[in-house]
């Protein structure tokens, strides 16, 4: 091919290429809301992709959480001290960990965890024929494993950034404690005058999105798996970035309408 | 109650797998699909529970066309149609009798104890209640092959389609899965479709054979007219030599 045409080519296909997986993310969705009204839902299903998704991402979403407030309170520090601002790192730390890093981050861990983990778990099902093997049972793949896992990534998430919070502002606290001397109980009483219950909404809406972003998605392309051992290996990876993506552009949407 | 594939054509990109297979298999009978490695064999019987759809032609079964049906109204074909695929397709995050206990919950509504109950019951049958509660990856093949004929036969099906169910078994156990197929078809009349290589099995427990070459059918008989065919792409066939006119 022309190399003059080549630069084109290529973006035209990489945009039809973007357009499809979007296409069938789309379809994926609604193929899980007809499935929910009414709700056909194996519990047994439901109960142990919660568990394992969820509980089990509890230790290291805490760890993310309580890294990030006290990340926060660093970053801020400086400016506290040359300012002797001390009554507003309570507020400026949680304020942005409610509303933004906190359910951003954790949604980023949980993506590369839980995310990952169900692309190759589904694409592993499909290159093993056992997909075919659930069909051939009269048993319909996307309610049988795609509903349960929908509902638990989003729930999950939901779930995980609220424990994460309050993780963050643990960590946000001792680290106040340890380099600006602000005590726990300053901290706190610093932070809740300014601090709105709907700073700590905005953040349980958007964890909400990115789970449902992060389910999609993860479903979405384990089950368009093709070609064998490498072919998963294709799908973890397209899938970790287009879901981190879609979490970026959730985000992006998300603070214009929730602001 | 019997199964028509009748003018079938299938191709994968440039490949033609199949060219025009018409055949019927009658009720009750044992009835296996033999050829090369790569010629259509589980393709064509994938047609019949609708894993994969035709280019062309029709499938009956029970006088019902089902090569244009939804995939939800597969699903009543697939209840009385079952299918053991040649890997097994057991669920890896499930235990053996988890694995059997599944169509149970789903379709005849039982609870997971009760499904369970029955599960062991069903593995028993297979010889394998000592391994219920094994996971598929602590098995050997033979044993997953047992416990996917298990799970296939759990909703007592019309018919079953068998892809190499033998292969990579022992001597004994390719016996042994020999005379369960043998006796689905006399004891409980099920129309048995046995997708083989195992010149044993073929000529132990088949009713009549098919051979596909180059997408269609080469021979269609008893274990009789394939040992007495003149053909010599099917003498070569049954006698495993390397030299010969089949082209693979």
């Amino acid at each position: 091919m022309n190399a003059a045409l080549n630069i084109p080519y290529r973006m035209g296909a990489a945009l039809l290429l973007i357009a499809d997986q979007t296409g069938g993310i789309a379809i994926m969705a609604g193929q899980v809301v007809r499935r929910l009204v009414p709700p056909r839902i194996d519990r047994y299903e439901l109960f142990r992709n919660a568990y394992r998704m969820g509980v089990q991402s509890v230790p290291i979403i805490a760890a993310t959480a309580g890294f990030t407030g006290a990340l926060m309170v660093i970053q801020g520090a400086p400016i506290v001290e040359r300012y002797n601002a001390r009554n507003i790192i309570g507020w400026s730390a949680m304020f942005t960990t409610f509303r933004e890093l906190g359910p951003l981050l954790i949604a980023l861990m949980f993506n590369g965890r839980v995310g990952a983990n169900n692309t190759a778990e589904l694409g592993t099902m499909v290159v093993t024929e056992q997909i075919d093997g659930l069909r051939a049972l009269a048993i319909d793949p996307i309610t049988y494993l795609v509903v349960p896992r929908y509902l638990s990534i989003a729930i999950m998430m939901t779930a995980l950034v609220i424990i994460g919070d309050f993780v963050a502002i643990l960590g946000a606290m001792g680290m106040a404690w340890g380099i600006l001397d602000v005590w726990p109980r300053q901290f706190y009483y610093s932070a809740m005058p300014m601090l709105q219950t709907w700073d700590f909404s905005v953040g349980v809406i958007k964890g909400f999105f990115y789970g449902n972003m992060i389910a999609l998605t993860s479903c979405y392309f384990g089950l368009s798996t093709r070609g064998g051992a490498p072919g998963v290996g294709r799908s973890v990876n397209a899938s970790v970035v287009a879901a981190a993506s879609g979490v970026f552009i959730v985000d992006y949407l998300s603070t214009f309408i929730l602001h | 109650m019997t199964i028509t594939f009748r003018n079938i054509h299938k191709a994968f990109g440039p490949k033609k797998v199949l060219q025009g297979v018409s055949f019927t298999v009658r009720d009750g009978e044992c009835f296996f699909i033999v050829g090369a490695s790569g010629v259509g064999k589980s393709v064509l019987i994938k047609h019949l529970v609708g894993l994969l759809r035709p280019d062309d032609g029709d499938i009956f079964l029970d006088d019902t066309e089902v090569s244009r049906l939804t995939e939800r109204e597969f699903y009543e074909v697939r209840k009385k149609c079952a299918m053991v695929f040649q890997s097994s397709t057991l669920f890896d995050s499930m235990t053996c009798e988890q694995n059997v206990a599944l169509p149970l919950r789903k379709h005849m509504g039982l609870t997971m104890k009760d499904a369970l109950t029955e599960a062991r019951e069903r593995l028993s049958q297979v010889h394998m209640s000592h391994f219920a509660t094994a996971y598929p990856a602590e098995i050997g093949d033979g044993m997953r092959k047992r416990v996917a004929i298990a799970r296939a036969l759990t909703l007592k099906p019309s018919y079953v389609l068998f892809d190499e169910p033998t292969t990579s078994l022992d001597p004994v156990s390719a016996r042994r899965t020999d005379v369960m197929i043998r006796e689905l078809c006399d004891q409980f009349g099920v129309t048995s479709i046995v997708v083989s290589h195992d010149l044993v099995s073929i000529f132990g427990i088949a009713d009549r054979i098919a051979m596909l070459y180059q997408g269609n059918v080469r021979l269609l008989g008893t274990r009789e007219d394939f040992k007495n065919t003149d053909d010599p792409v099917v003498r070569q066939f049954m006698s495993g030599e390397a030299e010969g006119p089949m082209q693979v």
